[in-house]
């Protein structure tokens, strides 16, 4: 396995010059009691256009808190915060709302489905939420639906289905909105391998279209597959390695 | 579990859902104060007429002419067999009769040099102001006159006054009542509203006069008043015999006072009731809001009570103990009702000291009761699925 | 986010929370059905109360003999004044253009008899006219004869209970029935009125006015009735009928002329503000549903936070969050308080069938408040809860719990 420092040669990558997100010394802190943890500690960090970013680390070392930052879920207490060029980190929080809609995704390890709505209407939220016309959205959805192989399950509620066809449907409710990054946190962790793999490869499928994927995991083996892996530890990142080629 | 220990229990999951529990009794507290509020009002009204009708104090008996009278009207309407003077004369002489007031009502012009004001007019008897607890202002009231013609001369209100007088003493002057002349010799006191009679608006003049006056043959009724040594039944007996003796047949009514004060007392009692039942419609309102809270709360400390079973708890003490956080929720709502209702009153009372507000302590115990008995109520159903919860379905569900 | 969605949304939410929708939805159609009821009873209680009192037309005119100037007393109702009013003043009335008709009235008591059975009895002295005026009919037989009023025809027309206790069975028309020392045919029955207050003519007999002046021996009348053409004329009528009166009495005005509606006047007001006041005491409850609104949407905020959280990282704004809670509360306000209208809708509606003389049910405005009061209540009470839920930091809410 071959380890390069500067940025591999994926045909897609070479689209933009311009990183689609970037972080520039980024503080996050939490008090926990009389004790102040440093969840990221001046985390600077670039994301290209359709890079394929593993992101891992022990527990409690500011995996899932640079999740957060960059899905725009938390605010940095200091540190500039630049997505598409454009800084983000004194937007308000109703900006950042249409932010998130137009350009990123969520995938969870609990899938965050709500309970009470069918796989379509899952997939439909983002749509509903940004006040898509009805006609508009049903072509979208099914096209999805379509896409993931969930068309015979569409009217199922979420506890009609098996897990791995939950998170295809939290993956169909990420991307619908066609986002630039996808933000995935312990994608596979409550799947079974098979099911697992089939969630990889989807996302990687994804990634290959050219949607810029981050992926927080535990598991080594799906960590190793990303063309970018990032280990951090006590909130800072101590490696960044890129390396030239993927291999299945 | 000893009932300390409970309370404790029950206290401390109170208070770490504060806001549902402040919530929960709130509804319980606007209902609580909505009834003791309006039986106070409703037992204030009652006590301000009943102290309007008993001004004339209880031991009036108010004698009618004619029998089966219609709407109340019996005095106004003609009769072929009228109430005489004659008659209210020999009542006067009955045992136990300390005053009687023979009365004839009717409307006037009342003419003072060049002003007239056009009044009620009242014919009645000396008696009048012992009897009806008037008390004359300036000058005296009418005499006593022995069987003869009486002498003309008249008592008016305390408005009359100062509306034909316009601060000359009226005392010893000459007023023109429809063509009779007649002379004031007195002032009543101040006595406000009536039953849409100002009686201040008034001019009082004999009986027998006013008789004349009216052209009217009849009397419209004759009050008695009975010395405290008897009581109603039997003068309302006498006085029938009497009259029955003089008139050859019962042709007239007997209404005694503490008879209407009775049966007043009780409608207004009733609609006292009435009115709290209304009130209570919040209270139902608010023991729907303790079930849905509580069985919320079941739902949502399901492994809280599997816990506690497998602990050892029995199914009686999960039992008891979500009954109590019901009865402590709408108990404590029940007290803060009496003190809002207690703020209310008070205020009431600094600004607005005559609205008749009147809080009742046997209603304001019942109503406190009333918020235990719906905690009680409305916590059953979700205590019960809270005992029968099985305790490994209800460690499970975390 | 669109209407319908926002729409659907709410209901996937009510339906996902069965119970606790039902009981907020009972809360608040109790406290609806109960405004609405109330007033409803209340309200046909009043117009059922006025009904009983109300015998005479919009334009017909009451004058009583004597006046007061007392400000906002009763009317002089004994009829008793120095001057009284005569029948031929009533007389003097009728070359007035502007009125139709006018009656005359004495009342008083007096024992009736027939053959061995004795009744003290309610004795009317009128004319023709007065049939009309007061809206009788009659079941059998005619009524007074029209005609010249100071004539004493000893005839009588007897109210239907009267008739019955007097008679029983046996046909009364034609029999002689003597009232004090003086003798009636009957001529007449009237026809039932039901249930009446006031002065019932069930129990009553009518005869000739001069008839009754000489039975009671008295020439003043307690009452005459002025019919007058139509209500416009109202006004101008009073005047002149004071003006004659006046010219009449030596210059002297000494008569009071009222109308029914004016003379019920303040009776209707004490009615309306009592059912208003019920209808108040009632809408308490909904402020008691606002509550528990209220609560049941701070529970639900905190159930639902990890939703929250979601749909927050889907892109939804705050304000579209505090939408979502608020159309909630609204979309449970309507549904629940329209069916709180229809239930006490058809409990008037029932209890109307039952007591069909009885006119039951609110009017319209109190309707509309009833469910506006509602609605506005749960906007309200729901507001902080909206709010609390609109302010949820994302990243809060998706790690407070998860879901499935």
């Amino acid at each position: 396995m071959s380890v390069a420092n500067r940025s591999s040669s994926s045909p897609s990558q070479l689209k933009s010059a311009e990183p689609v997100v970037a972080l520039h010394e980024i503080n996050r802190h939490f008090q926990l009691g009389e004790q102040t943890v440093k969840a990221l500690d001046a985390v600077s960090l670039e994301l290209l256009a359709g890079d394929y970013v593993s992101v891992m680390g022990p527990s409690g070392s500011g995996k899932s808190t640079l999740l957060n930052i960059l899905g725009l879920l938390d605010r940095p207490d200091a540190g500039a915060y630049l997505l598409n060029g454009a800084p983000t980190q004194d937007l308000s929080e109703e900006k950042r709302a249409r932010l998130r809609q137009q350009n990123i995704g969520f995938v969870f390890q609990s899938y965050h489905l709500i309970p009470r709505m069918s796989a379509r209407e899952n997939i439909e939220l983002p749509l509903i939420l940004a006040g898509t016309a009805p006609k508009e959205r049903a072509r979208m959805v099914s096209e999805m639906l379509e896409r993931l192989g969930l068309t015979a399950r569409a009217s199922h509620l979420p506890n009609q289905l098996s897990g791995g066809q939950r998170q295809r449907v939290a993956i169909g409710r990420a991307i619908i909105m066609k986002p630039k990054l996808l933000l995935a946190d312990e994608p596979t962790g409550n799947l079974d391998t098979q099911s697992g793999a089939d969630v990889v490869t989807l996302l990687e499928e994804l990634n290959t279209q050219g949607i810029t994927l981050v992926v927080v995991t535990h598991d080594v083996e799906l960590g190793k597959r990303a063309r970018r892996q990032l280990r951090m530890v006590d909130g800072r990142i101590q490696s960044d390695l890129r390396q030239s080629d993927v291999s299945d | 579990m000893k009932a300390p220990d409970l309370l404790k229990m029950v206290t401390r999951t109170i208070n770490f859902g504060r806001t549902r529990a402040v919530l929960t009794s709130l509804g319980i507290t606007i209902g609580i104060a909505a009834v003791a509020l309006l039986t106070s009002i409703g037992e204030g009204v009652r006590s301000y007429v009943m102290d309007e009708f008993s001004q004339f104090g209880a031991r009036i008996i108010a004698i009618n002419p004619g029998k089966n009278v219609t709407g109340g009207m019996g005095g106004i309407l003609s009769t072929v067999r009228p109430l005489s003077l004659q008659d209210a004369e020999a009542l006067r002489q009955a045992p136990y009769v300390e005053y009687v007031v023979p009365v004839v009502q009717g409307a006037g012009a009342i003419e003072y040099k060049q002003r007239t004001r056009n009044v009620d007019i009242f014919g009645v008897s000396a008696d009048m102001p012992a009897a009806w607890r008037f008390a004359v202002a300036q000058g005296r009231f009418l005499p006593r006159n022995n069987d003869a013609r009486s002498s003309p001369y008249a008592v008016i209100g305390h408005k009359v006054k100062q509306e034909l007088f316009q601060g000359e003493s009226p005392l010893g002057q000459l007023i023109r009542i429809g063509g009779m002349r007649f002379r004031v010799i007195g002032v009543i006191e101040p006595k406000g509203d009536m039953l849409g009679f100002d009686l201040d608006d008034t001019a009082y003049i004999p009986a027998d006069l006013a008789l004349d006056l009216f052209n009217r043959e009849g009397l419209m009724e004759v009050d008695v008043i009975f010395s405290p040594a008897t009581d109603s039944t039997y003068m309302s007996a006498l006085i029938k015999k009497m009259l029955i003796q003089r008139h050859g047949r019962e042709d007239f009514t007997l209404i005694t006072q503490d008879q209407m004060l009775t049966s007043l007392n009780s409608i207004l009692s009733v609609l006292t009731l009435a009115v709290g039942l209304l009130g209570s419609i919040s209270l139902l309102v608010g023991g729907v809001g303790i079930l849905t809270t509580m069985t919320t709360s079941v739902r949502e400390r399901t492994s809280e009570i599997g816990l506690l079973r497998a602990l050892g708890a029995t199914r009686a003490q999960v039992l008891s103990l979500f009954l109590a956080e019901a009865v402590t929720l709408s108990t404590i709502g029940g007290v803060c009702g009496l003190l809002l209702m207690g703020v209310v009153t008070a205020l009431a009372f600094l600004f607005a000291p005559e609205f008749p507000i009147r809080p009742h302590v046997p209603f304001l115990l019942i109503a406190l009761l009333l918020s235990s008995l719906i905690g009680l109520i409305a916590g059953v159903v979700p205590a019960l699925q809270a005992s029968r919860l099985n305790p490994i379905d209800a460690l499970r569900t975390e | 986010m669109r209407a319908m969605d926002l729409a659907r949304f709410n209901f996937q939410v009510m339906v996902g929370h069965r119970f606790r929708t039902i009981m907020l939805m009972i809360a608040l159609i109790i406290g609806v059905a109960a405004v609405n009821l109330l007033t409803g009873l209340g309200e046909g209680a009043r117009l059922f109360v006025l009904g009983e009192f109300s015998f005479l037309g919009k334009n017909t005119l009451i004058i009583m003999p004597g006046k007061k100037e007392t400000t906002g007393g009763m009317p002089p109702i004994t009829g008793e004044a120095p001057r009284d009013l005569t029948l031929e003043d009533m007389r003097a009335l009728t070359r007035l253009s502007a009125i139709n008709r006018t009656a005359p009235l004495i009342a008083g008591m007096a024992e009736l008899s027939y053959q061995s059975r004795l009744r003290e009895s309610f004795v009317v002295g009128t004319t023709h006219d007065f049939f009309a005026i007061r809206k009788l009919s009659l079941l059998q037989g005619r009524a007074l004869p029209p005609g010249d009023p100071t004539f004493a025809d000893a005839v009588c027309v007897l109210g239907q209970t009267l008739k019955r206790e007097l008679f029983g069975p046996e046909p009364a028309l034609g029999q002689w029935v003597r009232a004090g020392d003086r003798r009636f045919r009957v001529i007449g029955i009237l026809e039932g009125k039901g249930v009446a207050m006031g002065l019932n003519f069930d129990e009553a007999m009518l005869i000739p006015v001069a008839s009754a002046q000489m039975l009671f021996n008295q020439e003043g009348l307690f009452r005459v009735f002025a019919e007058v053409r139509s209500e416009r004329e109202l006004t101008p009528t009073r005047n002149a009928i004071l003006s004659i009166i006046k010219e009449r009495h030596d210059g002297e005005e000494d008569i009071t002329l009222i109308t029914q509606d004016a003379l019920l006047s303040s009776f209707d007001e004490i009615l309306r503000t009592l059912t208003l006041a019920v209808g108040g005491i009632a809408g308490i409850s909904l402020a008691v549903a606002g509550v528990l609104i209220m609560n049941v949407m701070l529970i639900s905020v905190s159930q639902r936070t990890a939703e929250i959280g979601l749909l927050k990282a889907l892109g939804a704004s705050a304000a579209t969050v505090r939408r979502l809670f608020l159309s909630e509360a609204l979309l449970l306000a309507i549904i629940g308080s329209l069916i709180g209208l229809l239930i006490s809708e058809s409990l008037l509606a029932a209890g109307r069938l039952l007591y069909n003389q009885i006119p039951l049910g609110s009017p319209v405005w109190v309707k509309v408040a009833a469910v506006g009061v509602a609605i506005v209540t749960a906007l309200l009470f729901a507001y902080l809860p909206a709010r609390k839920a609109a302010a949820l930091a994302p990243v809060e809410a998706l790690t407070h719990k998860q879901g499935p």
